[in-house]
């Protein structure tokens, strides 16, 4: 809902994503800061910034997928994974720039991702989540069982670090940059896809795809494209991932960071690339929390034993993201649009 | 009340005190102080032992702290930090441990700190220390993080070579394997001894290589193919799980071939897991390490020595004979440090420097580990390796043999 005053008077401007001048300020603002941030914080919170970011990128993607096509997938991490492995041969073999490894990590998870796609046009709901789970276990398997010289099998893959005209991108600060650009231009780009005809055949064919295929909508074409696009972003992500880490292995890549990028984005606020943003914060925020304050309330605490506590505050992080569910099953993106409508038609309840 | 001191009496005071302080080591006046970053899991797939190998290493630092550090004037200061065994969760907390601790070395847990911290070690020039056994795909020079024990292959390996000779005869010992592909490192334990087997065919003869779920329900048909084959040995360095679905199918095949387990998944653990040690009477586990028998060994004696002494509050098992053997190594490559550079200024690099310079004996580890010669080929002591085997006699773990030499493995 726009603010009062605020008017579309072209196709062009209905589809701004940035609709007010405090949005573009705020927009600015942050940007600002971002892009100080090393400056003004720690490493430590420069690290998690960069975990953010990765996280951030394969989050957006899998709600391209998940939030606005509807296509459940469990299968995010192994596309991560696909893109992570792809990145770090072609750097180690080849020597390739990270200007082009980046986005091949990308078209390989794509290509991953299509064939699981090309599955979602005959099934969904249940059916369709056990064939993405399909998907980690193809992954994992193929890793360990191709020869190790194309893949590193059980051994793993060290990546060189990216450079930059001869500039190595290590350490905090040079990564943070290289994941903020790369962040922000698949961000942006997921902000154009919603918008474009394609997002709007996504959101037709969850909302319902029989009506979506009568409204002469391709939704066999649809539903790949979705996973298509989703597992670009994972691979995107899974070369940050591989330059960051600078070391993958297929235990990297589970169905466990699977369930929680899917966790993030229903936190978040399912069909929203904010909400996405939102989500990948929250539970990023609350891992890193209990990370930091476990072992000091475990000096402090001495006699309740670091067991005790680690366990304890892991409880709090499952009782956080229970307690968001049950206060706001939407997602946070869903209150927070509700507080911003009681702002805009106040003092009118509706 | 207003008291003046007379100036003889004063004087008097002042040279006593002059010579009293002249009496004291001078390395007691100046204590050094030192952080240690020790990466710990008590939310992950080790929550449950992660108690007792915390305990274990701090008592030893606490016992180091009280001891060699006094005499040497170096206090090791110490922090866990929570990584649920997550490579990712690591990755995000090293640059604030770096700047919070300034760490000398790190004490670390298992794969997903390696993976996070592999390469940035070397670039921060902090060592890292862990407690297990090796892994191939570990195996590269200059490391930075150091293994007190060899490959899960060469522990294997070692077992077989002695069984073998206990046997007698020339006839290459078979064995068989159970492995799983859920781990990259379970599969990384099997490729090593198929790789030695290959080159060694007067010694084994591998008659299966079974690659089954990392929590199996039954095994019978497997067993079956494995007795069939004439295994002399089943190896199962894994998990608890298959050790208990592998020893079930054993029973229900009636067949009678001794398991090799490894430290993590141990006699004790799936014994208990089997509801009993009687239920691996014969059955072995091997590594190089002390075991943690009932006997009277050095390693037990220092173990008591920390209950009674330092607050060690843990069961004398496998895990904690980790713990303080991982505590130990550490402790003792910092004294050399310290000794090489003296106190003051030390490094990661020193203490990395150190580790190469001279071996650390296995009195300086008090019979937890074998004297561990390092150089920068590789991640893990290359020569003198020895392991111990522990089997399960009348219902209780025992020592059935003790630095049995690790045969040659090549790199796979």
């Amino acid at each position: 809902m726009d603010p009062s005053g605020i008017f579309p008077t072209s196709y062009r401007t209905d589809r701004r994503v940035i609709r007010t001048r405090w949005q573009a300020v705020a927009l600015v603002v942050f940007m600002g800061l971002l892009l100080a941030a090393p400056y003004l914080a720690s490493g430590r919170i420069i690290a998690v910034l960069n975990m953010m970011m990765i996280s951030a990128v394969i989050a957006v993607g899998l709600q391209i997928c998940t939030g606005y096509a509807g296509q459940i997938n469990l299968g995010q991490a192994a596309f991560m994974g696909v893109g992570a492995y792809t990145a770090s041969i072609l750097a180690s073999k080849t020597g390739m720039s990270f200007l082009l490894t980046i986005p091949l990590a990308g078209f390989a998870a794509a290509l991953f991702g299509f064939l699981f796609g090309l599955t979602a046009a005959r099934i969904k709901g249940f059916y369709l989540a056990l064939t993405t789970i399909a998907a980690q276990f193809l992954f994992h398997f193929a890793v360990l069982n191709l020869p190790s010289s194309w893949m590193g099998g059980s051994n793993g893959i060290t990546v060189p670090p990216a450079e930059l005209f001869g500039f190595r991108i290590i350490g905090e600060t040079a990564q943070f940059y290289m994941n903020l650009a790369v962040a922000t231009i698949m961000i942006a780009g997921a902000f154009g896809i919603i918008r474009s005809r394609f997002g709007r055949a996504f959101v037709a064919v969850r909302d319902d795809d029989v009506a979506a295929g009568i409204m002469g909508i391709n939704v066999a074409a649809t539903k790949a494209n979705a996973f298509l696009i989703g597992a670009f972003y994972a691979g995107v992500g899974g070369a940050l991932w591989a330059y960051l880490i600078r070391f993958v292995g297929v235990d990297q890549f589970t169905l466990f960071n699977s369930i929680f990028f899917i966790a993030m984005i229903i936190v978040g606020g399912m069909g929203s690339i904010v909400g996405a943003l939102i989500g990948v914060f929250v539970i990023r925020v609350i891992q890193e929390v209990i990370a930091t304050v476990g072992p000091n309330i475990a000096d402090s605490v001495s006699f309740l034993g670091g067991d005790i506590v680690f366990a304890g505050m892991n409880v709090i992080l499952g009782g956080v993201i229970a307690g968001v569910m049950i206060i706001e099953p939407k997602g946070l993106m869903h209150r927070w649009n509700i507080l911003k409508s009681s702002y805009r038609i106040w003092p009118f309840p509706y | 009340m207003n008291y003046k001191m007379k100036p003889g009496l004063r004087s008097l005071l002042a040279a006593g005190a002059v010579a009293l302080s002249a009496t004291m080591p001078m390395k007691a006046q100046a204590e050094e102080t030192y952080n240690l970053a020790l990466l710990s899991d008590f939310s992950g797939p080790y929550a449950d032992i992660m108690p007792i190998w915390t305990a274990s290493r701090e008592a030893v630092l606490n016992w180091w702290n009280a001891t060699s550090g006094k005499e040497l004037g170096v206090k090791l200061n110490y922090k866990n930090y929570e990584t649920r065994y997550d490579a990712a969760q690591v990755a995000s907390l090293w640059p604030g441990i770096k700047s919070e601790l300034d760490p000398i070395a790190v004490l670390g847990l298992g794969g997903p700190d390696v993976a996070a911290l592999s390469e940035r070690l070397p670039e921060d020039k902090i060592p890292m220390f862990m407690a297990t056994a090796a892994y191939g795909y570990a195996w590269q020079p200059d490391s930075w993080i150091f293994n007190p024990r060899p490959t899960y292959s060469h522990e294997s390996a070692a077992f077989l070579a002695w069984m073998k000779e206990q046997r007698g005869g020339d006839a290459p010992l078979k064995a068989a394997i159970m492995a799983s592909e859920a781990s990259p490192a379970y599969v990384d334990m099997a490729k090593g001894l198929e790789l030695y087997a290959e080159e060694h065919p007067e010694e084994l003869e591998l008659v299966e290589v079974i690659y089954t779920e990392v929590q199996p329900t039954d095994l019978t048909t497997q067993m079956r193919r494995v007795a069939r084959a004439g295994a002399e040995a089943l190896i199962i360095q894994t998990n608890t799980s298959i050790v208990v679905a592998a020893k079930r199918g054993l029973q229900a095949n009636g067949a009678d071939i001794p398991i090799l387990m490894s430290s993590h998944n141990g006699l004790p653990a799936s014994g208990g897991a089997l509801g009993g040690l009687d239920q691996l009477e014969g059955d072995f586990e091997a590594y190089g390490m002390a075991v943690a028998a009932d006997e009277d060994t050095p390693a037990r004696q220092f173990y008591e020595k920390l209950v009674a002494e330092y607050g060690l509050d843990a069961p004398w098992n496998v895990v904690t004979a980790m713990g303080m053997s991982q505590g130990l190594y550490a402790s003792a490559v910092i004294a050399h440090a310290i000794e090489e550079n003296g106190a003051e200024g030390l490094t990661g690099e020193m203490v990395r420097e150190a580790l190469f310079a001279a071996p650390i004996t296995t009195e300086e580890t008090r019979g937890f580990l074998p004297t561990l010669t390092f150089t920068p080929e590789a991640p893990f002591p290359l020569k003198g390796l020895q392991v111990n085997v522990g089997t399960v006699k009348d219902g209780k773990i025992t020592i059935e043999a003790t630095g049995v030499d690790v045969p040659n493995v090549q790199k796979w």
